[in-house]
């Protein structure tokens, strides 16, 4: 890739060799001066475009923040998309943020792209980060969106459509990785981990829409009382799929039960994705350089 | 060879053509953009016409101001029958939901009554039965905005009613939503907390860029693909004092959660799960349509496509003590009405209106006892601007309505009608 770079005559013919590849002792483009068998006609090093190894640090750092500022914009779109329309109401709005089907189908619907990027992240680098990455970019559109949407274009306040917090939850399933250094451990473990975490890293946002009030004689919670004061014309009530199931046995403790389920769906859902981030990933570009 | 003027114009233009070609397409792009008006209305002419004839009748209707300000409180109010003549291609209402129809929360729909009971939430409603409803709205947004109450069926889709435009004026900064909480306070649920989320949010956007950054600023990306596609040593690639760094991380993370969850949990001892489950059993108003002393039955009718012309008939007898006449002839929230009865003002919105758009063949009274064969016809423009003119071309060609029959001390009888029509496509 940087090969084809053309370059400018520099100011002088420099002696020294500066491997495209900077290698990873002490950062990129670090690696010590070689001595340069050849100098070029206009300065440059046979073999490399570069006229230093200032400017060839230079040109990876930049390359280096031009692939994740890509990579970022890419999985804002991607993940985005993905998560709005497998998971979106519910994490969309407050009054469908329940104790069943939130905490079921959102850590199921992430961990997807998680583990995909985890993939990429991890064969490829070692970089500890697939899940936090992503999990990020998500949240970053998802800011967008719920502001220049949701609250500046149809004024829906931010009450009513907060986006769910997971980066303690990506956090969490990277370090697993990080520590473990298995993807079996981190499907295992932190995707169990990752599905657990999130009622309960939510909850310091969410109680406080739990509280209870009587609305003429009809009890409802602060969430609903929100979702049912402000208007969403195409969202009847009965659309949301809340606080349904048969999970009577477990009285008010169903919280635990769904994120248990989740997890182990999660578990499942990460083996695939994990070769779906194998199968369709690539560092074929990168290898060129 | 001589070059005339239409060769030179002619190779100028072959020049120019890309450029003339992006021209004309961003004036066209602009022209239409200019053209565009706002989308103020929610679709309600796009449904089928017997699908919003033969499903809900909604009459009776009050908006109780039609200009407010932020924070002012307004209410439409209103009778609802659910059709018997409800089409086969809905579903009938056994999960239905009286909404707001308006363009986003330019109002806080701050309740909601059906038959009296407060209905936050889905409900049973039955073919046949009339219900009174009330829905009591706080002005959010200025500007100038169509509201219609609306009932939405599940799997059938919402039905609006008949809208009307609201004026909101005042300042939206002014607008707060109090709610008061079984424990006392009240909260303002436009802002609740807020800081809350955005100081949640915030202090894990930075955990988890200040986490990427780290081990981006590790070599970034090229330098670790080159290391690791070297076969370089793992324990070089990820030294041991990073390991210890994500532990901490890790550590502190988890530590977050449960200090953090902890507090949350004693500092909001009392909560409750989203509330769920559908109203069942709402009262149905009695005496209402079709319990009018009037025996009605339809013979049938024609639909003139060019003349935008209902004809129907019918044989009507009277059994009730007192003489009756028709006065108005309502469906899918048009009011035609016989100006001989109907001789005042009449407050509806007027894209809704025809003063005169009913008649009939014999215009005299029935009287106690007898039986009549009427024509009503039912004509005006606002059949078509209204698309109820696309009955010829429905599914299931059959018009449903109710008929408004008056005493002459005021009593009045609505009684549903409708059946199948027959469409005249010549003029005639």
């Amino acid at each position: 890739m940087l090969r084809d770079k053309s370059f400018k005559a520099g100011p002088g013919p420099v002696t020294e060799s500066i491997p495209a590849s900077p290698g990873i002792e002490g950062g990129a483009g670090s690696n010590p001066p070689v001595a340069a068998p050849n100098v070029g006609a206009l300065g440059a090093v046979s073999g490399s475009p570069f006229t230093s190894r200032a400017e060839a640090a230079q040109a990876v750092k930049t390359a280096d923040l031009l692939l994740v500022i890509a990579l970022f914009l890419i999985m804002i779109g991607g993940y985005h998309v993905h998560f709005m329309l497998t998971a979106g109401d519910w994490d969309f709005w407050i009054d469908w943020k329940d104790r069943r089907f939130w905490p079921t189908v959102l850590p199921i619907m992430l961990i997807t792209f998680v583990a995909a990027a985890q993939y990429f992240f991890w064969e490829n680098f070692r970089l500890p980060f697939g899940a936090t990455f992503v999990c990020l970019a998500l949240l970053t559109g998802e800011w967008i969106d719920r502001y220049v949407s949701f609250w500046g274009w149809t004024f829906f306040p931010i009450t009513l459509c907060w986006p769910t917090s997971i980066i303690p939850m990506a956090l969490y399933i990277d370090i697993v990785m990080l520590l473990s250094k298995s993807w079996i451990i981190t499907a295992v473990v932190g995707s169990m981990g990752f599905s657990l975490l999130m009622y309960s890293n939510n909850w310091v946002i969410l109680a406080p829409f739990h509280q209870a009030s009587e609305q003429y004689g009809t009890l409802m919670s602060v969430a609903d009382i929100i979702g049912f004061h402000y208007v969403r014309t195409s969202m009847p009530e009965y659309i949301r799929i809340i606080e349904r199931g048969t999970m009577r046995t477990f009285g008010k403790d169903v919280v635990g039960v769904s994120s248990f389920f989740s997890g182990f769906v999660s578990i499942i859902v990460y083996f695939v994705w994990w070769y779906v981030g194998k199968m369709f990933s690539t560092v074929k570009y990168m290898a060129k350089i | 060879m001589k070059t005339t003027m239409f060769d030179l114009l002619a190779r100028h233009a072959k020049r120019q053509a890309g450029r003339l070609w992006a021209l004309g397409l961003a004036a066209g792009l602009a022209v239409t953009m200019a053209a565009t008006g706002p989308a103020d209305a929610h679709g309600e002419k796009s449904q089928a016409a017997f699908l919003r004839m033969r499903t809900l009748n909604w009459y009776d209707l009050k908006w109780s101001k039609t200009s407010v300000t932020v924070n002012e409180e307004y209410e439409i109010t209103g009778k609802l029958h659910i059709m018997n003549a409800w089409p086969a291609a809905v579903r009938i209402p056994e999960r239905a939901f009286v909404n707001t129809g308006q363009p986003g929360a330019v109002a806080n729909r701050e309740g909601v009554w059906v038959g009296g009971q407060f209905t936050p939430r889905s409900m049973v409603l039955k073919v046949g039965e009339t219900y009174e409803f009330r829905v009591l709205l706080r002005a959010r947004r200025p500007g100038h905005w169509h509201t219609h109450v609306q009932l939405s069926v599940e799997t059938g889709g919402p039905i609006p009613g008949p809208g009307q435009y609201i004026d909101i004026k005042g300042n939206f900064n002014d607008f707060t939503d109090p709610v008061k909480l079984l424990n006392g306070t009240t909260v303002d649920i436009e802002v609740y907390q807020l800081g809350r989320i955005y100081m949640w949010h915030l202090l894990w956007f930075v955990a988890g860029f200040a986490w990427i950054a780290y081990w981006f600023s590790k070599r970034g990306l090229i330098g670790r693909f080159v290391a690791v596609a070297s076969g370089q040593a793992e324990d070089q690639i990820i030294t041991p004092q990073e390991r210890i760094i994500g532990a901490v991380t890790l550590a502190a993370v988890l530590g977050t959660i449960i200090v953090f969850y902890a507090i949350t949990v004693s500092s909001f001892p009392n909560t409750i799960p989203l509330q769920a489950g559908d109203f069942r059993n709402i009262p149905a108003l009695a005496g209402e349509v079709d319990a009018g002393p009037l025996k009605i039955k339809y013979l049938g009718g024609s639909y003139k496509v060019p003349g935008r012309e209902l004809v129907a008939n019918f044989k009507i007898t009277n059994e009730g003590k007192e003489p009756v006449r028709i006065g108005e002839f309502n469906t899918a929230g048009l009011r035609f009405l016989n100006p001989d009865v109907y001789t005042t003002k009449v407050d509806y919105p007027d894209y809704l209106l025809a003063e005169r758009g009913l008649t009939l063949s014999d215009n005299a009274p029935i009287q106690p006892g007898e039986t009549k064969d009427i024509t009503i016809t039912v004509q005006d423009a606002r059949w078509d601007t209204e698309r109820l003119s696309g009955l010829a071309y429905d599914v299931d060609s059959s018009f449903a309505g109710v008929l408004f029959f008056y005493t002459s001390s005021g009593t009045r009888y609505p009684m549903e009608v409708g059946g199948a029509v027959i469409p005249t496509f010549l003029p005639v």
